[in-house]
Order: C-alpha cells, then sequence, then structure tokens
C-alpha cells in the first residue's frame, strides 16, 4: 500500500535517521563504531613557511630530508605553506587560539612586538639544550637575531643571510661594449654603465640602465641604501635617536629621482619589477640572492657585482632569515622542536647553495665544495662575499616595519613613494619618516 | 511495563510550543527549522562578528591579548591621520568614475540586446562573460592589457595616434585604469537588471508614443528612463556600495600606488589591520567607511525617488 509522505513523517524520519547516527558513532545504541587503526606513536612538528618562489622548492627539500632522515625515530615536520602577506595574521591569530604552529619562517629584527606579545620564544636554554654549536654561527647572524631592549635574548636561528646587490645582463653590456669583468664601482661609473645600455624611444626610455618601478620597493630600497652610504641613518646604535642626518636622506632621494627625471636611465612604467628584468626591459637591477634560482632556470644570460659606492662607503641592505619557535600550551613540544631546528641548521648547505643567501656557519662556508655547489659562484660571489658591506638591517623595536627599506607598501614606502611621482617634497617626505619615527623609538 | 509508563503524558510545555500561535494563526515550527542552517552561520558569521567589529572599534587591540577600551580615540586618531582624507578622495574619485561610466555602459548594453536581432542572445552572453570571471583573473589580465610599453590598450590606441598612456603606473591616470577593468567586470551584471526592466515596460506605451510622432529618443528620454527608474536606482546603488568597499582590483593591479593614488579605504584598512596589526584603529575606520556608505546611499536613493524625468 502507497503511504503518503506528509511533513511530519519526513521531519520524522529525517530525525529517527540522524539521531541513529549519533547513537551508532557513540556507541551507546549496542552498536560501537568500528575502531580506528591505532595510531603510530610520531612527534607531528608543525612548520610554517612563506618561502614560496624556487627557494621554497629548496626548502621543501629539506623538510624532505629530515623527515626521511628520520622516518625511522618518532618524528616528522609537517610544513604548511602560508602567503608572506598574511604570515603575520596567520602566526598571531593561531596563538591566541592556543595552536600556534611550532616553529617558523622569521626576519631578524622584525619581532620585537611578537616578543612583547609573549608569541615567539627565546632561544638561547633551548638552543643550547639541543647542544648547537652557536659558536660556529657567524657573529654578525647571531647579534642580529638577537633583542636589545629585550634582554639580548636569541629569538631566531639564522639559516642564511641576504644582501641586495646588482645583476647585469650580459647581452645589454656586450651590445654597450662594456666588461663585465670590470663592473662598476662608484656612483658615477654606474650611472655611465647605466647611461650606456639605456634605449630610448624619442623621450621614453624602452629599456631601462638601471632598472626601477615608479613606485614600491624599487624605489625605497634604493633610496635607504643610497641614503646609508651617504651617512643618513634611520636610528642611532642606542634607539633613542631618528633619522640622523637628514641631509644625507634628502640627497639620496634626490639621487634616486635624477635616475627618472635628470639621467632618465629609468623609467617609472615598469610595474613588475622581476619580470622587467628577466624580459629584458632593464639592464642593470639591484636585487636579492633569491631571484638567482628563478632566473639561472629561464636562461637567462647574467651575472651579477656588488652594489657600487655611491655615497661614502659601499654599504647595501641587510636580511637575515631564520627559523623562530612559536610559544605552546603543551611546553613538552619544546625539545624536539628545537633539535628540527638543530637538524636543518646543520644541514643548511643545500639551502646556502641552492635555496637563497650566503651561508651563517663557518663550517659551511670552510666546505670546499661550497663554491661549486648549486647556483654558479660567479651569479653568488657578490652576494656572499658582499656581505661585509650589508649593515643595513631591520631596526629592532616594537615598529619595526616602519623602518623597513625592503617595502613595497610599508610606511617607509608610502612615504617616498609621492616624492618618485613629484607629489612630495622630499624634505616634508624625509621630515615626515623622522617624526613617525621618532614615536616609534619612543614606544620602544 | 505497565500501560501508564508506556502512555507518558507529553510535558506541558512542549505541547503549549506546539500549539502557540501569533496573530491568530498557529506556528509553523517547521519553517524555522529549514532557516536554521542559514541563520546559524549568519549569526555566528555575521550578526556577531559586526557587534564585535564595533566594539573593537572603540579599544585598542593587536590580536592578542583582550581589546583595551579607550571610548574614542581611533575615531580621534582617523580625524587627525593625513592618510584617511587621501583615501576616501581617492575612492570617491574612483566612484566617480565607475558608478556613471558602468551605469551608462550597462544601460547601453540593455538596450542594444533588448532588441530582436538574430545575434541579441549572443550578444549578452557576451556583454555578461566577464561577471563570472574571478576579480583576481580580471586584475591579472588587465594589468597586462594596460601595460603602458606593452598593453594592447595602448597598442590600440597608438593606432589612433595617441601616445602611450602611463594607465597605471602615474598618480594622475591609474584610477582611470583601475576603472577600465572594474567597468568592463561589473557592466553585465547591471544589464541584466536594466535588461529584467526594460522587459517590464509594456510595449503599449512605446508604440502610443511612436503613433504620436515621438522620435526613438523621445520614447527614450520619456518612456524608457522614467519607467527604468527602480532599476537605475538599484543599480547605482549597488554600484556605490561596490565601489566604496573595491579592494580586490586595486589590490592586484597596484596594491594601491603609485604614490598612494589608487589606495582606497578598504586598502588601508588592511594594511592597518592586517599589516600593523592595529585591529581597533581598523574597525574604526570600517565603522567610518558603513556610515559614509549609508549616508551616500540614502542620499542617493532619496535623489532618484525625487528626480523628475
Amino acid at each position: 500500500m502507497a503511504s503518503k509522505v506528509t511533513r511530519r513523517n519526513a521531519l520524522k524520519l529525517a530525525g529517527a535517521g540522524a539521531a541513529s547516527g549519533i547513537l551508532a558513532n557513540s556507541g551507546i545504541n549496542g552498536v560501537t563504531a568500528k575502531p580506528l587503526p591505532a595510531r603510530q606513536d610520531v612527534h607531528e612538528i608543525v612548520h610554517w613557511s612563506w618561502l614560496t618562489a624556487s627557494d621554497g622548492e629548496v626548502w621543501q627539500q629539506m623538510i624532505d630530508a629530515f623527515n626521511e632522515a628520520h622516518a625511522d625515530q618518532g618524528v616528522q615536520i609537517r610544513m604548511e605553506v602560508v602567503p608572506d602577506d598574511q604570515y603575520g595574521t596567520k602566526v598571531l591569530s593561531s596563538a591566541a587560539a592556543g595552536q600556534a604552529p611550532d616553529f617558523g619562517w622569521g626576519t631578524a629584527g622584525l619581532r620585537a612586538d611578537w616578543i612583547d606579545k609573549d608569541v615567539v620564544l627565546p632561544l638561547d636554554e633551548l638552543m643550547s639544550a639541543a647542544e648547537l654549536d652557536l659558536a660556529d654561527f657567524m657573529e654578525h647572524a647571531l647579534q642580529s637575531s638577537r633583542y636589545p631592549t629585550y634582554g639580548d635574548m636569541l629569538y631566531m636561528i639564522p639559516m642564511d643571510a641576504m644582501s641586495l646587490q646588482v645583476l647585469l645582463n650580459l647581452d645589454h653590456a656586450a651590445e654597450a661594449g662594456l666588461d663585465p669583468s670590470s663592473p662598476p664601482q662608484t656612483g658615477a661609473e654606474l650611472l655611465d654603465w647605466a647611461e650606456q645600455m639605456t634605449v630610448r624611444d624619442g623621450d621614453t626610455v624602452t629599456r631601462s640602465g638601471f632598472l626601477m618601478t615608479g613606485a614600491g620597493v624599487q624605489p625605497s630600497v634604493t633610496w635607504g641604501i643610497v641614503a646609508h652610504q651617504m651617512g643618513f641613518r634611520r636610528a642611532g646604535d642606542d634607539l633613542t635617536e631618528a633619522a640622523l642626518n637628514p641631509e644625507a636622506g634628502q640627497a639620496a632621494a634626490q639621487w634616486v629621482l635624477d635616475l627618472f627625471d635628470e639621467h632618465r636611465v629609468a623609467t617609472r612604467d615598469v610595474t613588475d619589477r622581476y619580470q622587467a628584468f628577466g624580459t629584458g626591459q632593464g639592464a642593470m637591477f639591484l636585487t636579492g640572492p633569491w631571484t638567482l634560482a628563478g632566473y639561472v632556470a629561464d636562461g637567462l644570460n647574467f651575472t651579477s657585482f656588488k652594489m657600487p659606492q655611491v655615497g661614502e662607503d659601499a654599504s647595501t641592505y641587510f636580511e637575515l632569515g631564520g627559523l623562530e619557535m612559536y610559544a605552546q600550551e603543551d611546553e613538552s613540544r619544546y625539545e624536539m622542536t628545537a633539535q628540527a631546528i638543530k637538524w636543518l641548521s646543520d644541514n643548511s648547505f643545500l639551502w646556502t647553495t641552492e635555496g637563497r643567501g650566503a651561508a651563517v656557519r663557518q663550517s659551511i662556508l670552510d666546505r670546499d665544495d661550497y663554491q661549486t655547489s648549486g647556483v654558479p659562484w660567479d651569479l653568488r660571489a657578490a652576494f656572499v662575499e658582499g656581505m661585509s658591506e650589508a649593515v643595513i638591517g631591520e631596526v629592532p623595536v616594537k615598529a619595526a616595519p616602519d623602518f623597513t627599506i625592503y617595502t613595497g607598501s610599508g610606511f617607509v614606502a608610502q612615504t617616498m613613494d609621492p616624492v618618485w611621482a613629484n607629489e612630495r617634497p622630499i624634505d616634508e617626505a624625509v621630515q615626515m619618516l623622522a617624526e613617525q619615527w621618532e614615536a616609534d623609538l619612543a614606544e620602544g | 511495563m505497565s500501560e501508564a509508563t508506556l502512555q507518558r503524558p507529553r510535558p506541558v510545555a512542549l505541547a503549549r510550543l506546539r500549539h502557540a500561535t501569533w496573530q491568530g494563526e498557529r506556528i509553523d515550527w517547521s519553517a524555522y527549522l529549514f532557516i536554521l542552517p542559514f541563520f546559524l552561520p549568519f549569526l555566528l558569521f555575521t550578526l556577531i562578528a559586526v557587534g564585535f567589529g564595533a566594539y573593537v572599534s572603540f579599544t585598542e587591540w593587536g590580536v592578542i591579548g583582550d581589546p583595551t577600551w579607550t571610548g574614542l580615540d581611533n575615531f580621534r586618531r582617523a580625524l587627525a591621520d593625513p592618510f584617511v582624507p587621501k583615501v576616501w578622495a581617492n575612492t570617491l574619485k574612483y566612484g566617480l568614475i565607475v558608478v556613471p561610466a558602468t551605469t551608462i555602459v550597462a544601460l547601453a548594453f540593455a538596450l542594444f540586446v533588448n532588441q530582436r536581432w538574430w545575434g541579441a542572445t549572443l550578444a549578452r552572453t557576451v556583454f555578461y562573460a566577464p561577471n563570472v570571471v574571478a576579480v583576481t583573473v580580471i586584475g591579472l589580465v588587465w594589468v597586462w592589457l594596460l601595460d603602458t610599453r606593452f598593453g594592447l590598450v595602448n597598442q590600440y590606441l597608438g593606432y589612433l595616434g595617441i601616445p602611450n598612456v602611463p594607465w597605471l603606473t602615474n598618480p594622475a591616470w591609474v584610477l582611470f585604469g583601475i576603472a577600465l577593468a572594474s567597468i568592463w567586470w561589473d557592466a553585465g551584471f547591471s544589464m541584466v537588471i536594466f535588461l529584467a526592466g526594460l522587459q517590464d515596460i509594456p510595449k503599449e506605451l512605446r508604440e502610443a508614443a511612436q503613433v504620436d510622432g515621438a522620435s526613438r529618443f523621445q520614447v527614450l528620454r520619456h518612456i524608457v528612463l522614467p519607467l527604468l527608474r527602480p532599476a537605475m536606482s538599484l543599480v547605482i546603488t549597488l554600484l556605490i556600495i561596490g565601489t566604496l568597499r573595491v579592494f580586490s582590483q586595486i589590490y592586484i593591479m597596484t596594491n594601491g600606488g603609485p604614490a598612494n593614488a589608487s589606495a582606497s579605504v578598504i586598502i588601508y584598512i588592511y594594511r592597518i589591520g592586517f599589516r600593523d596589526f592595529d585591529l581597533g584603529y581598523a574597525a574604526a575606520l570600517s565603522l567610518m567607511l558603513f556610515a559614509t556608505i549609508l549616508i551616500v546611499t540614502v542620499v542617493e536613493m532619496r535623489l532618484l525617488r525625487v528626480q523628475r524625468w
């Protein structure tokens, strides 16, 4: 007999179905759910990384190597890639929820705010317990990973050191009859080379001799480097005074502006700097070692040389990447994580020859095969040997991002971008920087 | 088991609930059951979130720890922040380009495809197609199209003898460049609304006007446009709200540059909230944006209501 399915009956049936499902799963109804297979006793360390380019692939190999080496030792790393523009938000949110990853990638000098919030851990004792040989590290790298305002404690284990140096398109140099084995050493020589390799169509620069973008990272970091070379300091050594020698900062800004308007060796029309250099829209390009592997893979004919001395010295941008540990509710996790970081540091040869920057461990730098492995040495040399001039790092205060010169949308870029567009006087912009930085330093 | 145990009386409260009435009608509780799957997430992720956001705007909060009550400090800070007028002006300028342009283009599209001709269906599909593409894709494609030196747009303009326009690299042009992408993306959706409005206009009205000697322009001016007012109001309202909240196109195409010339309010809120982790100030700016949208929308709707065509 056909029965009518009323709404009430349908609801009863649905309710009964749901209830039996719940009972079946909870085992109350005499039907015990099938037991899950017993989990192996593996300690899983959660690692977050924001490396996504060719360096990310090498880092993945490092993590795979760790997991393979520890396959029988009950510990594995689970790596999750978090986009760098979301990294901060996600780490802070997960920490607030008590679910922070065990360790992740950091940049020296940028974590004072997180230290203040107890999100990152001091590592001196943990690494000592893990028997990481801190004496093997370059002193400058270790010191840059400490925070003077937070007991001078070590909050990051450095993995590689980076500087900005100049890439040179060899085809363009050959076209202009320039000898790449004697690259420019001074600001005047740099401009001369740039002039010779610039291609113009009427008033329009169609190939930049010195590649820039009209706004964002490229002019900001170039200004920051040249300003430092000319004697400008974002903050004093004791972190109490801001914008020392502002005239030098102004002169450097004028130097950058002149690249566009006076010397006309750069165009503001470039938006994607990496792509522009890769496609021959620029002859010289100030950049970091993270671009090397990609350009090599693309078959670009290029070399590198050290940032010339535009001002009083040849200092350049310094960035130190490393691993930091995040606070956990279960503190027993720290030991395993520290051991994992020790292993990754001890085995960072691949990372520092193929992955990204220069090694920060003397034992790796001393290896015979350090120069012959990975990305060709003639491309890496400037980035390794140029580390001695790489001194323009982060300012280790809570508002460190305000001082960052390698930024596309941070405070420095926000303030200086109108200068590059001829919409704000240079002195006004430097004054704005000084005022904000003074307030930031006062905050500590 | 006794009979009494088997036939337990229903609880009184439950029985009352079952027989509850509202304005003389018995309440059908199953309806509420059906809206529950929508209402619960809406409550959790929208209503409570909005309420919490409003609360946070009166606090100082950096994700970790509890928010600290600061009263109106964040709003005072916004009034003194030199960047706030800049991003509000950018957003309003962008709206002044996009809202009228999209409205006109969408109306033209709708009038075009509303005619009876063999390609009307295809034209509708073609005009609507950009709207189904993700805004991220639109942004990436238009970055290429608008490239100063290699972009197709400049190439075609070059054929007309127009020199290269720095669409995305010059502060004076950047909002127009982004607006082009937005108009291309959004016009199809607005066209559909206009099309629905056009198809609701009785054919007899146009025919009567034509019999009385009205030209096609006069029919459009005195018959079609007045009767399209509800659709027009809806389109403009949606566009205003959309432009005041613009984020994705700008984030992908220029990230607010050059020289902050395309930094919109939401881009600034994003930077404050998710780069600087100053959530209290970001929430205050969001509340101010909400007030702006509300005011502009109410004014626009009132204007359209009293407007005589």
